[in-house]
């Protein structure tokens, strides 16, 4: 083991670090934004748009992140769209991620009994009562694992950004290999290094899974 | 839209690279369903210490990117000897990561299997590894089937990661035709046509597996 090489790569992984945890909470942001949308059409929308991003959704589920990738980085620019690589990256995992989390916000509203959407109208309350007072309160638990699941997927897929040359952390590993050339010891601690986020993202969402259900384990007890 | 003279021409060449693409899905599908079973195994066992070695080995591989194991594997093989082999690398990085995906699919599923089965497989004889052929795997594969089928899809989607060692896959097959003919959206068009190939008869295939073992 080279640790010298290790040491002197630090200062510049970290600031890849940093450009990775930005562009993953962009895009984090912007998928679930994204999917929240595909799912209440998935619901309401009608049929033609239904099957519309059905279609979008069995594409996105079979197709590699790495052509999306390239689909958007070469294609886009024969149309005169040229977008930074940055944002094609948030684009790319954007359009990749929001028809999973759609699959999970659908099933975890459509998991609600009718009768609470019933209650709801018998009591009068408004739309944004509804959502926040019964809907949320049930569902987001349920989502939670799951869509911290995905997250901690976009966060492991955004290391392919530095194919298309996105300057975060992957790309700041191969900077520092071309000059330390001790790759593999650089990419054991960028294996850390993401290993203990996911971890530690994993360890929250199971943390708050726990703190968001007590409702539940206190009706046990009665 | 016609297809472009230069592009025709280079379809074999793709061609090669969707056979490249199957072939590597398919070994490392056989790597993963290995170390899926090992890693299941070892973290069924009752010594902390394999518990530990099953547990650690799902959580690496389920929170480092696959391009980073790929990597890892491709520079640690040349210390083993066994250096300059991209297909070697690719099938046995993809199979790992997806190993521990398919461990925790077994381990789930060895529910089914339940105390008085094994205490039956003892009573009659058999030993621990024909208790694992005899009992254990006819159930636990057959209720597995869909899932398994469905990881195997997601692996053929970790697949393009190979190009990034250079191996002749559709992806960098498809980057080659690209750099000689510049025509970018049509080879790449061909190459996502390749993957819906193989994924979406997998995909409808894992969907009617499902479907079979939820009976009405």
């Amino acid at each position: 083991m080279d640790w010298q090489a290790i040491i002197d790569a630090l200062p510049s992984l970290g600031e890849g670090m940093a450009a990775t945890l930005q562009l993953c909470a962009m895009a984090a942001i912007c998928s679930l934004l994204w999917g929240a949308l595909m799912a209440a059409a998935l619901m309401r929308a009608s049929r033609f748009w239904q099957r519309l991003l059905r279609v979008y959704s069995n594409i996105t589920l079979a197709l590699p992140l790495l052509v999306v990738i390239y689909l958007l980085y070469f294609v886009l620019p024969e149309y005169d769209i040229t977008l930074s690589s940055p944002v094609v990256g948030v684009l790319a995992l954007t359009l990749y991620y929001a028809p999973y989390i759609a699959q999970v916000i659908r099933a975890a509203i459509e998991a609600l009994p009718k009768g609470q959407w019933e209650a709801c109208r018998v009591l009068g309350l408004s739309r944004r009562e509804q959502l926040r007072d019964v809907v949320l309160p049930q569902t987001l638990p349920q989502m939670l694992s799951p869509l911290v699941g995905l997250m901690i997927g976009l966060i492991k897929d955004s290391a392919l950004l530095s194919i298309v040359s996105v300057q975060e952390f992957m790309y700041a590993a191969k900077q520092a290999i071309s000059e330390t050339y001790a790759p593999l010891e650089i990419y054991l601690t960028v294996a850390l290094c993401y290993w203990l986020l996911n971890s530690l993202l994993d360890w929250l969402a199971r943390h708050f899974e726990f703190r968001m259900t007590r409702y539940r384990r206190g009706m046990q007890h009665e | 839209m016609g297809l472009d003279q230069q592009v025709l021409a280079a379809l074999p060449e793709l061609g090669r690279g969707l056979l490249m693409t199957l072939l590597l899905t398919v070994l490392a599908s056989l790597v993963s369903v290995v170390m899926g079973q090992l890693g299941c195994f070892l973290q069924l066992r009752r010594a902390w210490i394999w518990r530990t070695f099953g547990r650690l080995y799902v959580s690496l591989m389920r929170g480092t990117p696959a391009i980073v194991q790929l990597f890892v594997v491709f520079f640690t093989l040349p210390k083993l000897g066994l250096g300059g082999q991209p297909l070697l690398a690719a099938v046995l990085a993809i199979g790992l990561n997806s190993g521990a995906y398919v461990a925790e699919i077994l381990r789930v599923n060895r529910r089914l299997v339940t105390h008085g089965q094994l205490e039956a497989a003892r009573t009659l004889g058999l030993n621990r590894l024909l208790t694992w052929w005899y009992v254990i795997n006819p159930q636990v594969l057959r209720a597995s089937l869909p899932m398994l089928v469905n990881e195997f899809t997601i692996l053929l989607k970790t697949t393009p990661l190979a190009s990034v060692v250079a191996l002749t896959e559709l992806t960098f097959a498809g980057q080659i035709v690209i750099a000689r003919t510049y025509e970018a959206t049509q080879v790449l068009l061909l190459v996502a046509a390749g993957y819906l190939l193989i994924a979406l008869p997998l995909t409808t295939l894992a969907r009617r597996l499902e479907a079979k073992r939820r009976p009405a």
